[in-house]
């Protein structure tokens, strides 16, 4: 039953159409390289060629001749100025300009500033290095062998060995595992991936020398964050720097980092006094931004006979590249890998990552992925499959013998986290029925029986997200609360400001839905504004899906604040007690007396023009968000696989998905999330993996190489939701901008090794690529000719 | 990567060793020769333009001979860049007589290339790289097979 009034309003739970997407389907985004500033000059880069090698002299003397070239700047400049090295999130160092030596493919060597961008791309053909080639590493178990060669001569610990870090209770599950009656064992490697979003990376640094002011306008998930660091690094007062995140072409973890473009980019303005625009090329953004994944993971389940599930224990070397540049919280240098013991109520679990330099561009970008999720939910989803066919039993079967169960919540995982609510055998049925679980199997008997290949895959994941409770999550000691401060107009429209910032998210529109729903306000009447630092409230950024559960609570607090205070003047209208207003289907009213009311548009204007003697004007609230804990969003997935006989291919012929996030704001942005994520798990699972040879020559510079998913290969998604509300959100909402690339990779995956698993096939590492099908199939002479 | 390969030319083994010799002719064998330095006996800088699919770059090479054992065995190492490109080559050559007016040529290289045509072009590399070697070995063959030495046809530049 929807009454006229939510009908009106549109608050939470309405379909309502995305505010943002007029100017987008016009054409008229505006994104950084829309940005054009008078006087701009433009920058282009040189990269190196070698994986490592020594740089023994630049010569620029025939880049500077020509025509329309200002300057070049190499790394000996920046480090006259202290900025040759940058700090990365993660406290380590990274290089902005190599000043003797450069340790990956494609690093930047030197930036040309010229009148033209084409002439800056010109220059940097023309900008002489002369190099003495070193021998790279470019894997990460070679890199841990003493004699390997060393990436980071630089600091003091003279391996490539970054850290080590371990959780839950090593003694107890090795107790578990030395009486166990079932283990099984298995190596998975899960690939460098890239982001691949539609814009790359770049900004437009504007330094105005009479205020002694810079801006930036950059392609930035975190604007606040990168504001500090920026101040803390170059000496300008934070006041004196604006960072502004215009729309965003796509982020998903890989506008997260600092990159050295943008460093060089505001030195150069500094010193010119000139704006200078910085937009990468597909291939420098291909080749040399931060990448995702890169874990080689060995895993090991304990059980009983009877497929009940007790212990998990995994090792895991985590390849980082040549700078330790991930954005992970900073106590969590291998993020929340922690969950992996996923769905399932397991007695004990021991997880270590080692983390390792190699001759590559820094790692751990945590891809539309909370932190190393995906790599986690990967691990033991296909662990879980691996039990069940050593043991004879279905994947469905051993999945609902294992679930935590619906009363246990909240549950103590053990591996320590506290997951919020949870109910996963309602979602693996409603996938069940949706799919037609029984009837599958017998249609996949029967084809094998002839010879076909059919495959059934299950993934049930939990994800973890809302990064998070202040006294464990910290971004360089900045705490990782969210922000949104709100104010209403004496008309009764209002401007919501918030701490994070949308990179196709849809905020201005769920955001607005909140306020909406908080309220009483039609939602259209509701602005949101966001990425600009001089206006915005301060606030960690949008990545990890953490806007919804950290400022999407920070707005409905700040909303509740202004419900306060409006109750008052609703009072203060109706000549009544405060104690006898109620708050009744998005207006005030006495108590039992529906015809004395008063909306929020009619508070508001009082708020300006006729507010009680004593009490402040106006109507705005601020509020930073804590969150008490994290939330743990979950999904039943079953994909449908048919195997090509003839080439190889694996074919998704149908994918149910049901995700549970929660509350739901939008409907229709929460499917759009799932469809989009599917699409981006569905990638790595059979598309994408970043190599590289034994020199360090990345392998997939380009997009005919490196397989970005089409329409053409993407199936028709099936979507459905179940609702388990987090119990510490305001709104009970989990966040979802993840769940589906976190959840799918498994899903695919486990289907294609349940298609050949009578072949005695028991694990593929992704991607599953056609030549692999083809190889296991001709080997077990299964080919169709 | 790594290449070799054998060739059998209709001259007598001295012939092929003063033709290999000669900085120039082999060079014009080269495919996409542009120009020569030469900075000493065996110390060469030829500058050779390739196309890898759609990336085009232009090298400068440092050409050393090392290890010549005439009339038999010549090795050399070359380095070069070009923008956000560099090869390093290592190359024998091995000659026999197997009768007055007939030499074999045996030779071996392994080459390295880093950079943009790698890492943009690596499909196609190695076939490209296996085309431009018969080539070049194809017009040195002619080329000692012609009649008057002395008018080398030109490889077609690439």
């Amino acid at each position: 039953m929807t009454t006229p009034a939510q009908t009106q309003i549109r608050g939470m739970g309405h379909s309502v159409k995305r505010k943002e997407d007029p100017r987008f389907l016009r054409g008229r985004g505006h994104y950084v390289d829309d940005i054009k500033l008078p006087g701009m000059l433009y920058m282009d880069i040189a990269r190196s060629p070698y994986a490592h090698a020594k740089i023994l002299n630049i010569d620029a003397s025939k880049a500077l001749a020509l025509p329309g070239v200002l300057a070049v700047i190499t790394g000996k400049d920046l480090d006259a100025a202290g900025l040759a090295w940058m700090p990365t999130l993660m406290s380590d160092k990274q290089m902005v300009l190599p000043v003797d030596r450069v340790v990956y493919q494609a690093q930047e060597v030197a930036a040309v500033i010229a009148t033209d961008r084409y002439i800056a791309a010109d220059a940097i053909t023309l900008i002489d290095v002369e190099y003495e080639p070193l021998p790279p590493v470019v894997d990460p178990i070679k890199a841990l062998e003493p004699d390997a060669p060393l990436v980071r001569p630089d600091r003091e610990q003279k391996t490539n060995h970054i850290w080590h870090w371990e959780a839950g209770d090593a003694g107890k599950t090795d107790e578990a595992f030395n009486s166990a009656e079932v283990v099984v064992a298995q190596d998975l490697y899960i690939p460098r991936i890239h982001v691949s979003s539609i814009e790359t990376c770049g900004c437009v640094a504007s330094f105005d020398k009479v205020e002694g002011k810079l801006t930036v306008y950059m392609t930035t998930q975190a604007p606040h964050a990168i504001r500090t660091v920026f101040s803390l690094v170059s000496g300008i007062p934070e006041h004196k720097i604006r960072i502004i995140s215009p729309d965003i072409g796509g982020g998903f973890g890989g506008k997260v980092p600092v990159y050295p473009g943008y460093v060089i980019a505001s030195v150069a303005s500094i010193q010119t006094g000139l704006p200078i625009k910085w937009i990468e090329d597909r291939s420098e953004n291909l080749q040399a931004d931060s990448f995702a994944r890169d874990y080689h993971i060995h895993a090991e389940l304990a059980a009983k006979r009877d497929g009940t599930m007790q212990a998990l224990r995994v090792k895991t070397i985590a390849d980082h590249g040549a700078f330790d540049a991930a954005a992970n919280p900073s106590k969590f240098p291998a993020g929340l890998f922690s969950v992996i013991t996923g769905s399932y109520a397991l007695d004990a679990a021991h997880v270590e990552v080692d983390g390792v330099y190699t001759n590559k561009p820094s790692g751990g970008v945590a891809y539309r992925c909370s932190f190393r999720v995906t790599e986690a939910v990967h691990t033991i989803e296909r662990m879980v499959d691996t039990l069940a066919q050593q043991l004879h039993m279905d994947p469905a079967d051993i999945r609902m013998k294992n679930f935590i169960p619906p009363d246990a919540f909240p549950y103590k995982s053990a591996t320590g986290w506290e997951y919020d609510s949870g109910n996963y055998p309602a979602a693996l049925q409603k996938a069940m029925d949706k799919v037609g679980y029984a009837e599958l199997r017998r249609e996949q008997a029967e084809k094998r029986a002839r010879g076909e290949l059919m495959g059934i895959g299950i993934s049930t994941f939990t994800e973890i997200v809302g990064a998070g409770p202040s006294n464990t999550f910290d971004i360089l000691g900045i705490k990782m609360f969210d922000s949104a401060e709100i104010r209403v107009h004496p008309t009764g429209s209002a401007i919501v400001r918030i701490g994070v910032q949308t990179q196709g998210q849809g905020h201005e529109t769920t955001f607005a839905q909140i306020v909406a729903e908080e309220l009483g306000l039609p939602v259209e009447n509701i602005a949101v504004e966001h990425g600009d630092t001089d206006t915005a409230p301060y606030g960690l950024g949008t990545y990890a899906s953490r806007s919804t559960p950290t400022a999407g609570a920070a707005t409905a607090v700040a909303a509740r604040k202004i419900r306060d205070k409006a109750k008052k003047l609703a009072a203060h209208l109706l000549e009544a007690s405060e104690d006898d207003i109620e708050w009744s289907d998005y207006k005030f009213q006495v108590k039992g007396v529906p015809s004395r009311s008063v909306t929020m548009q009619q508070v508001a204007f009082a708020a300006y023009t006729n507010h009680p003697q004593g009490m402040e004007a106006g109507l705005e609230a601020v509020d930073y968000y804590d969150p008490p804990n994290l939330t743990f969003p979950f999904g039943a997935y079953i994909c449908v696989v048919d195997i090509d006989r003839g080439t190889g291919e694996v074919k998704i012929r149908r994918f149910v998905a049901i995700d549970d996030c929660g509350n739901v704001i939008n409907p229709m942005i929460v499917e759009g999330q799932i469809h989009g994520g599917l699409t981006m798990g569905m990638a790595p699972a059979l598309l994408e993996a970043i190599t590289y040879d034994e020199n360090g020559n990345i392998q997939q510079g380009n997009l005919m190489e490196y397989l970005l998913p089409t329409a053409m290969e993407t199936p028709v998604w099936e979507t459905d939701r179940t609702v388990t509300p987090s119990p510490h959100h305001p709104f009970g909402a989990k966040g979802v901008g993840e769940s589906a690339t976190v959840g799918a990779p498994p899903a695919i995956a486990n289907a294609v090794v349940d298609a050949l698993s009578h072949l005695g096939v028991t694990h593929l590492d992704i991607p599953i690529t056609p030549w692999k099908v083809y190889a296991i199939l001709q080997e077990h002479g299964a080919t169709e000719v | 990567m790594h290449f070799e390969g054998t060739q059998q030319i209709n001259a007598p083994i001295t012939t092929v060793w003063r033709y290999i010799n000669d900085p120039d002719k082999v060079a014009a064998c080269a495919p996409g020769f542009k120009t020569m330095e030469i900075l000493g006996p065996d110390h060469f800088k030829p500058t050779i333009a390739v196309g890898i699919g759609a990336v085009k770059a232009t090298f400068t090479l440092d050409v050393r001979r090392i290890d010549v054992n005439e009339p038999t065995h010549a090795a050399m190492t070359a380095r070069g860049n070009a923008a956000g490109s560099a090869v390093e080559m290592r190359a024998t050559m091995d000659l026999a007589a197997d009768s007055d007016s007939l030499t074999t040529m045996a030779w071996v290289a392994d080459v390295n290339i880093s950079g943009t045509i790698a890492s943009v072009g690596a499909r196609l590399m190695e076939g490209t790289a296996h085309k431009l070697t018969a080539k070049f070995f194809d017009c040195f063959r002619q080329n000692i097979e012609a009649p008057s030495a002395e008018e080398p046809s030109q490889a077609p530049a690439t």
